[in-house]
């Protein structure tokens, strides 16, 4: 570590040197994204070369799962044999072996890594806003309370009773996921006297889709899905309701793990608010600056189709070989015509060559029957 | 030296001097949150000014606070009102002074400000120079492609 003029020298100086290695590792040991490791690496020659000299991704890897050496011996890459997992770093000294390492347990937390942050495609609508748009359901989008302009929260109309609920209303993404967790920040206004928080007492979800999707659609579209849409019982299904939690006054991102995961295809989220904390003047509110849906992607081999007249989906299979096939060939010509095209004539050459050898042998059997009649 | 021990301990009060020459009176039990500082009251007793030398009197004054008020809730506003700079001087400050709890607090904070950032914003916040070639940073892109999707906006 350098000392003395510390403030001169730290503005030309690499991070990672001047912080020295030990400091250094501590702080990126703390990113818990494979992605991030890889996007750290990439910063430049030296940056690189220390986290692939320090097995950053395999560190993270062990910690994401550690039951993984009871499990797994040794891991190839390339047909060539990586170090064996319960192995210390220091044995496998040559570059060319850290940088595999480095790229398998890389590939490997991020193929596995069961984490997703953005389940939430779109804010749909809040059961009443404040001070609309700047204080609407969009801002609890963004992460944190505040962009480089100004404040990003939602805060709620004033109530004279703190018992009055609040809904918060989303639209999943279109693909499934299972989600396990769900992530809530209260609005801490640090432009006030006090910083109060306007978090509620007990917060609960709930997973569905609306009775008639194209309505839905359409009042998304054009923007006016409005708070009576989210206050409307009739609007929506629910397939899925958790249990309450209870909010803490503090402002952090507040995570609640749902019991079991919870199967969103395509639907909604409600985010149900009780209980009002915070007074200003002689009414209640309720802000949030964040919400995030953490959930586990289902396969690539299912997609969602469009909803039926019922208010149910479809779902499509498309295992994997298929998928590659009428990939590769929509590539040329995205037309059905032309993908048919493509499948019907190497199912008739296939089936040329069946015909053709079993032609051959009928014949070879007829001549051999001619000849022994013979 | 007498009427000195016959204090509660924890009222007696230390002196240390930054790097700049600012003094902080601060009580003990305090100032023994600070590792190196105990190590140092533990090697002479009588001790009444201990010399920090490598830590500036703006940047000692925030991890006594820090040491004061700790708790979580302190901690998640803590971070949020240093920039990058700060961030640095005062892991190395935690560092030398040998306060595990302040360490962590700093570490997880600059870690969380390059949390899903772009490489060129982590260039620009900490002032490295990118000494790929062309080539090269082409090759990881290509290579880690999976890694450079839904970054957030610099």
């Amino acid at each position: 570590m350098i000392f003395g003029k510390i403030s001169e020298v730290k503005t030309k100086m690499d991070f990672i040197q001047w912080l020295g290695p030990d400091m250094s590792i501590k702080v990126l040991s703390y990113l818990d994204h494979p992605c991030d490791l890889v996007r750290v690496s990439s910063v430049s020659r030296s940056w690189n070369r220390f986290v692939i000299e320090n097995g950053l991704c395999k560190q993270l890897f062990f910690e994401m799962f550690p039951e993984i050496s009871d499990v797994v011996d040794s891991v190839e890459v390339d047909n060539m044999m990586i170090e064996p997992v319960t192995n210390m770093l220091d044995n496998c000294a040559n570059w060319e072996c850290l940088k595999r390492e480095h790229k398998a347990y890389a590939v490997m937390a991020f193929k596995l890594k069961p984490y997703v942050k953005n389940c939430i495609s779109k804010a749909i609508a809040a059961s009443s806003t404040n001070n609309y748009p700047e204080e609407s359901i969009v801002n609890t989008l963004e992460p944190g309370d505040r962009t480089e302009n100004r404040a990003s929260y939602w805060l709620s109309e004033g109530q004279s009773s703190p018992g009055v609920p609040e809904s918060l209303v989303y639209k999943l993404c279109s693909k499934i996921c299972l989600i396990t967790k769900i992530r809530v920040q209260p609005f801490q206004a640090y432009f006030q006297d006090g910083s109060p928080i306007y978090s509620a007492y007990t917060i609960r979800f709930r997973i569905g889709h609306p009775r008639h999707h194209i309505k839905l659609e359409s009042a998304i579209a054009h923007g006016i899905a409005t708070s009576n849409m989210v206050g409307d019982t009739t609007q929506f299904v629910w397939t899925y309701t958790s249990p309450y939690y209870q909010m803490l006054q503090e402002n952090q991102l507040q995570e609640f793990t749902l019991p079991e995961p919870a199967l969103g295809i395509g639907g909604v989220l409600l985010v149900e608010l009780r209980g009002r904390v915070q007074q200003q003047g002689l009414y209640y509110y309720i802000g949030i600056s964040h919400v995030q849906v953490v959930g586990l992607p289902i396969l690539q081999a299912f997609d969602v189709k469009t909803y039926q007249p019922s208010g149910k989906y479809t779902l499509k299979y498309c295992p994997p070989d298929n998928c590659i096939y009428s990939a590769s060939s929509s590539r040329s010509d995205s037309n059905n015509h032309s993908r048919l095209w493509s499948l019907t004539s190497s199912i008739t050459k296939l089936d040329v060559i069946l015909f053709m050898m079993h032609c051959l042998v009928l014949v070879l059997g007829i001549l051999l029957l001619m000849t022994k009649k013979l | 030296m007498a009427e000195e021990k016959s204090q509660a301990s924890s009222s007696k009060m230390l002196t240390l001097k930054a790097s700049d020459g600012v003094l902080f009176e601060v009580e003990l039990n305090i100032a023994k949150e600070m590792k190196t500082v105990q190590a140092y009251i533990d090697d002479c007793e009588d001790i009444e000014t201990i010399p920090i030398p490598n830590v500036l009197g703006k940047h000692l004054a925030i991890v006594i606070e820090y040491i004061k008020k700790t708790n979580e809730e302190y901690d998640a506003e803590f971070e949020k009102q240093w920039n990058m700079d700060d961030l640095q001087l005062l892991l190395l400050a935690a560092n030398y002074l040998n306060i595990s709890g302040l360490q962590e607090c700093l570490c997880k904070a600059i870690a969380k400000r390059i949390e899903n950032k772009s490489p060129e914003y982590v260039r620009k916040v900490f002032n490295i120079e990118n000494d790929h070639s062309p080539e090269e940073e082409a090759k990881l892109r290509k290579e880690y492609k999976w890694a450079f999707e839904g970054v957030d906006k610099d």
